[in-house]
């Protein structure tokens, strides 16, 4: 049988107020791997001197990446997790400005 | 179910040790990952391999597995008699699963990374989908849906693949490879355990007047010489209707005139804006009138645009 059902979306953007459980949560990381990837700045709460931190939605995307990346590679290192994950948005980055350079405004031509 | 032969797929022996099976595995995704790999079929491989590590690391379900037996790869089979008894209190349908779905669901009574009892509550799995937009679905939102298919419990109990529609309301002002979260539209919770989501990896297709960048808008602005000149008031499409623009005077190529607010909006209120970047596009075919008149202008202006270059 097949059941319909409706359902909003919800951008994981700059916005919202992500506690570090609710992270922990949605991302499959322990606590204590969080903490490493703020300590290496691959990610950052809202405010790093508060008691409790913060994130923003679009945390929830890098730290699910973090997983997926620990996981598919084994990685039993949470620093090098955070290296990783840095080099992999990097990756993400000049990919997206090469396909902004390669095609219509801005463009090079 | 059909057989699948996980140690096969890592390459190692069915007494291998762990540490062999995860050298094994690493070995396999450094060569088979898509995000690094460059092989035919990477994607594909690389799901096999890390579908049989999945199983082959966790020590119960690795002797869930074994216990299954050694059959062809590809056969149909089904496990012995005793097997749902010694390993969790499911029912299964084996008909309608996944071996993979057999041993995610097992994840669920063993616990992930400790003991834990077999009734205790399980978060269910999370879901990703690409979805794939038009830049007006993007602009002004949408709803779209998806067919998936779960394994959850039936009234009766038993575990079963269960086709799910789904569908979604796309807020207005998404872009290219921006993430959405469908909480609660993942894989149904074990135990009470919370219900896992729905991601969504947004991709919206190009236009062939409008290019995004973040929430602002590109497009360009094709202009007369005497319009870049002398200033003009032109009108434009923009996504929400056409508006004139007005043009100043000794407007150059490349100049970005803004036009605020007009990008893509989100349901909060936040709007980019919307650049015409000015091209000055010269008239290939000229009749004697105009060829004269541009000889005049020729003469009359001391301008020298390669000044710099002499």
């Amino acid at each position: 049988m097949v059941r319909f059902e409706l359902a909003s979306a919800f951008m994981l953007d700059d916005t919202g107020a992500i506690s570090v459980s609710e992270l922990v949560e949605q991302s499959g990381l322990s606590e204590a791997e969080l903490r490493v990837l703020v300590d290496c700045g691959a990610l950052a709460p809202r405010d790093l001197r508060a008691a409790a931190w913060t994130f923003s939605s679009q945390c929830i995307v890098t730290a699910r990446t973090a997983r997926r990346l620990r996981d598919d590679f084994a990685l039993d290192d949470a620093h090098v997790v955070a290296i990783v994950l840095r080099l992999h948005e990097r990756i993400d980055a000049l990919e997206h400005e090469l396909r902004r350079l390669s095609g219509g405004h801005g463009a090079l031509r | 179910m059909k057989y699948k032969d996980y140690y096969a797929a890592l390459g190692v022996e069915r007494t291998a040790t762990a540490d062999q099976i995860k050298a094994a595995y690493r070995k396999l995704a450094r060569k088979y990952h898509p995000d690094v790999s460059k092989e035919k079929d990477a994607e594909e491989k690389f799901k096999e391999v890390a579908e049989a590590y999945e199983t082959l690391k966790d020590p119960e379900k690795r002797a869930a597995y074994d216990q299954l037996g050694s059959h062809r790869p590809g056969d149909e089979f089904r496990p012995p008699p005793d097997w749902q008894q010694s390993f969790g209190n499911a029912q299964f349908s084996f008909d309608d699963l996944d071996l993979a779905d057999l041993f995610a669901n097992l994840a669920g009574r063993s616990g992930r990374g400790g003991q834990r009892g077999a009734n205790a509550p399980f978060p269910g799995q999370d879901f990703e989908a690409a979805v794939r937009l038009s830049f007006e679905q993007a602009y002004g939102g949408t709803e779209i849906e998806f067919d998936m298919a779960v394994s959850e419990p039936d009234e009766n109990g038993f575990l079963r693949r269960v086709p799910r529609k789904v569908k979604v309301r796309i807020p207005k002002g998404v872009t290219d490879g921006q993430k959405l979260r469908v909480p609660g539209k993942g894989g149904k919770g074990i135990n009470g355990g919370r219900d896992g989501d729905l991601y969504l990896d947004i991709g919206v297709e190009s236009h062939p007047l409008y290019r995004a960048d973040g929430l602002d808008l590109y497009m360009e602005l094709p202009l007369a010489p005497w319009e870049a000149v002398l200033g003009a008031t032109v009108e434009l499409p923009t996504p929400a209707g056409r508006i004139s623009l007005k043009v100043p005077a000794g407007t150059q190529a490349g100049r970005k005139l803004r036009l605020a607010g007009r990008g893509l909006a989100r349901p909060d209120g936040t709007a980019g804006h919307l650049y015409a970047v000015a091209q000055i596009v010269v008239p290939t075919v000229v009749d004697e009138r105009q060829r004269a008149l541009y000889g005049q202008l020729q003469d009359a202006s001391t301008f020298n645009p390669r000044a710099h270059l002499t």
